[in-house]
């Protein structure tokens, strides 16, 4: 019996859309249709629940950001500040600014694990069709890959946007017609800087990741230093406001094409008499640029794709020898209180970490960024208002959580999944199956704990925040590490995806997505629980008495935190445990 | 139909193969074998062009792979040990994707699928999932779909893998039909009996370079042995193991 309906487009709509596109596009878009078709349709018989429980749950996230933002410019838009028109225009340069950099970086991993690491573009490359097609066809899968999160996160924003300005319909069509363009170029960028990379610098990949993190941990802290330097006043006035502006004119320059799109979403909204025009020329900009971009990189790729997969097989020796480090021998005395068994997988699950510059760079990368930027707010301590003092600490507590929670999202839910198919032979030793979660929660804790605690200690240290608040951050984040660890770890185990082999795809797929939601649901929850109440009683400036009552509630507050931290750990690793004892091979 | 011009191929500081010289005619069934480590994946993925030789040329059908690559890959079909086949496509949806890879018109692509479907009994499951296929089916697929174009050289790497002795039988008479039916058959593998019984001429590599080239009997002349195909291969890898120092000394079209 049939799965799918082997259905055929027309045959004239066949005909005209190879003469229009080349026979080779219109057979890979033909592969990517039918192979969405077929995964959504045996998605929807097997279990109909889970690509509705995704749709429900994309729906809360939306709504629930479409709301903030729709307050968010309900505020700017009723103080009719003097500046209401610059700070609009800032917040949506950074906004398409940062998701040009997120592209770049993220299509440039993806695409290098598609390209260079997959059985599909080894069997296509041994038949006759073009490199560039190829590329092309993978290119469009990592675009789109990279692109979704902007589709939930950003489009409520700019949703809300248009409609506390009362934008014309026409902004919303413009909306998706820039993002789309938009993408083409970041992702270009990324796909170019993936071919330069495989093609000439293989042979120092581990330099040359230690330089690239170096340079870019150097601009981005030298940024943050100067927009921390223009807000180094006591009080956020006018002037300083400015002077805060103009410090993120890098985002602003005439020539980032994130300017182009926040300029013609801007024109697009005000719909002066002007505006459809100058809409319509970012637009053709965006556009012609993306379009150029495209056409420069898949260009490239037509003779760089097989030199470079040819480079990557045979750059380096032909049998590289891997031992031990001396990481993985300090590792052991820091895990003496694990089983000895839970001991080796641990060990296994580090080495196999540490082999993936990849992976650890991401981390390295995001760290070092927290690190600068806790340096950097040394300048809020001192003379600075303690409302600001008491608002960046609880900021920090919620970067370090959100740090935990997408080390554990994009690392440590994958492990199980990329057992693979081999998860047999970790099935068939003779330990109970229960320890092999316990091993990845422990490693879990253990690579996150101390360094989460150290930031946070030494964030409130710069701060100089009162100890009763630094402890509470301390207890915050101890309640953070150990439940996002049960939770990535249960629901990895729960939720395991054993054919998948790409951990990203792993983490940003159904059980993925699920894991991070829940996680940030967590940390709200956990924060809310515990330091927040404190947070806000500080923000009355100390002119208020806590009171008995006062110091009950926020106890119970504290208990209720360690409650949800004591469910995320235990329901998860249980529901993990269970799931793997039962697992066949 | 294939030629492999002083053929040399180097990872970083290490040769994996080493001014492999081999000419292969149509209609020929000729086996690659040699140890693990010897050359031969390198050699193939070289020959399919996944690999770029260091230097030497290889040519299918008189087109150069580094210059002329497709032309000279649509004359090919390689099924590799690990065959690729996409887990959300039914094997008809697959087959009908190589088709189209290969331009064959959809009248005569509907009879070719028609006609492998039948040759390798995937009947029963040709609509479905191939994620749902245990490794017969996913092999015989695979088969199938290297079949449906009807190239003029076949390369298997080590084809026999996992299959039941029906499949294997099966698969043996298909090798030698293609063979005799004109279209260049490069085997690779590790079972003896299936060379023995198969091929036209054998090649043996180890250490990436060849070792001896020819017919069995000619081997066994080499080798100094009437024993099978596993005593002359036993003999020659090892004493080439023991004097991995001696000379390249083959063109490839006969005895060494």
């Amino acid at each position: 019996m049939a799965d799918q309906p082997h259905s055929e487009s027309p045959s004239w709509f066949l005909t005209l859309s190879k003469a229009l596109l080349g026979r080779q596009t219109v057979l890979f878009l033909r592969l990517q249709t039918r192979l969405v078709t077929n995964s959504f349709l045996t998605l929807y018989r097997q279990s109909p629940v889970r690509p509705l429980t995704v749709v429900c749950i994309m729906f809360v996230i939306f709504g629930f950001v479409f709301l903030v933002s729709v307050e968010g410019f309900s505020f700017i838009k009723l103080q009719q500040l003097a500046l209401t028109d610059q700070i609009v225009g800032t917040v949506l340069d950074l906004l398409f600014f940062g998701l040009g950099l997120m592209l770049v970086f993220s299509t440039a991993l993806l695409l290098y694990a598609s390209l260079f690491a997959s059985a599909e573009t080894s069997f296509l490359l041994s038949r006759p069709v073009a490199a560039d097609k190829v590329f092309a066809y993978k290119f469009h899968g990592a675009v789109a890959f990279s692109s979704w999160a902007f589709l939930l996160l950003g489009a409520p924003v700019l949703i809300a946007y248009g409609l506390i300005g009362e934008a014309p319909w026409h902004y919303y069509p413009c909306l998706a017609l820039f993002f789309a363009g938009f993408a083409l170029l970041p992702g270009s960028l990324g796909a170019l800087l993936c071919l330069v990379v495989v093609n000439f610098i293989p042979r120092q990949r581990k330099t040359l990741i230690i330089l690239a993190a170096t340079v870019a941990l150097l601009v981005l802290g030298f940024l943050v230093y100067q927009i921390g330097d223009a807000t180094q006043h006591n009080n956020f006035d006018r002037e300083t406001a400015g002077r805060f502006m103009n410090r993120l004119n890098f985002a602003r320059s005439p020539l980032a094409p994130s300017h182009w799109v926040a300029s013609g979403l801007r024109a697009a909204e005000r719909n002066g008499p002007d505006d459809l025009g100058l809409t319509a020329y970012y637009l053709a900009l965006v556009w012609s640029n993306g379009l150029f971009a495209y056409l420069v990189t898949t260009w490239a790729s037509s003779f760089l794709y097989r030199r470079g997969l040819n480079r990557i097989a045979t750059g380096g020796s032909l049998r590289r020898r891997y031992g031990g480090s001396r990481l993985d021998r300090l590792l052991a005395p820091v895990l003496v209180f694990v089983h000895p068994r839970t001991r080796l997988l641990l060990v296994k699950d580090f080495r196999t970490f540490r082999r993936d510059p990849a992976q650890w760079a991401q981390v390295l990368i995001f760290s070092g960024l927290l690190v600068l930027a806790f340096f950097n707010i040394g300048m809020f301590s001192g003379d600075t208002l303690w409302v600001y003092v008491n608002n960046i600490s609880a900021g920090n507590v919620l970067l370090i959580g959100l740090l935990i929670a997408v080390y554990n999202g994009r690392f440590i839910f994958p492990l199980m999944s990329l057992e693979g198919r081999k998860f047999w032979i970790l099935g068939l030793l003779p330990i109970d199956r229960a320890q092999l979660l316990w091993g990845k929660f422990v490693f879990s804790t253990t690579m996150t704990l101390g360094f989460a605690m150290a930031l946070t200690l030494f964030s409130d240290v710069m701060l100089r925040v009162p100890w009763l608040i630094t402890a509470l951050h301390g207890l915050t984040v101890l309640v953070l590490a150990f439940g996002l660890s049960g939770l990535s770890v249960g629901l990895g185990s729960l939720l395991a995806d054993f054919r998948e082999t790409n951990p990203s795809k792993i983490a940003s797929g159904f059980g993925g997505t699920l894991n991070s939601i829940i996680g940030l649901l967590f940390l709200l929850a956990t924060f809310s629980l515990i330091s927040g109440p404190w947070h806000v009683f500080m923000m009355l400036d100390n002119t208020v008495a806590i009171g008995v009552t006062g110091w009950v509630e926020m106890g119970l507050g504290v208990l209720a935190g360690l409650g949800v931290g004591a469910a995320a750990l235990v329901v998860p690793l249980r529901l993990g445990i269970q799931s793997i004892r039962r697992r066949e091979f | 139909m294939i030629k492999l011009d002083h053929v040399t191929k180097s990872y970083g500081p290490k040769t994996a193969v080493k001014d492999l010289t081999l000419e292969i005619a149509a209609g020929e069934l000729f086996a690659f074998l040699g140890p693990n480590g010897a050359g031969k994946t390198t050699t193939i993925k070289m020959m399919v062009g996944l690999l770029l030789p260091t230097s030497g040329r290889v040519l299918i059908g008189g087109h150069d792979l580094r210059t002329d690559g497709e032309r000279a890959r649509r004359l090919l079909s390689y099924v590799p040990d690990q065959p690729f086949l996409y887990e959300k496509l039914t094997g008809r949806e697959f087959l009908q994707f190589i088709a189209d890879m290969y331009e064959i018109p959809d009248d005569e692509a509907r009879r070719r699928i028609d006609e492998v479907i039948d040759l390798f009994n995937l009947a029963d499951f040709v609509d479905d999932l191939t994620e749902r296929y245990s490794h017969g089916m996913r092999q015989r697929t695979v088969f199938a779909s290297a079949l449906v174009h009807q190239p003029k050289v076949l390369i298997v790497d080590e084809p026999t893998v996992g299959l039941d002795p029906r499949s294997v039988r099966i698969l043996k008479d298909l090798l030698r039909k293609q063979a005799d039916e004109g279209t260049t058959v490069f085997l690779s593998s590790h079972s003896l009996d299936v060379v023995e019984e198969l091929a036209d001429r054998i090649a043996i590599v180890d250490h990436g370079r060849l070792i001896s080239c020819g017919t069995l009997q000619q081997l066994r002349s080499h080798a100094a042995s009437d024993g099978s195909l596993e005593d002359v291969f036993l003999r020659l890898t090892e004493a080439d193991t023991a004097a991995s120092t001696t000379a390249p000394a083959t063109d490839g079209k006969g005895l060494v």
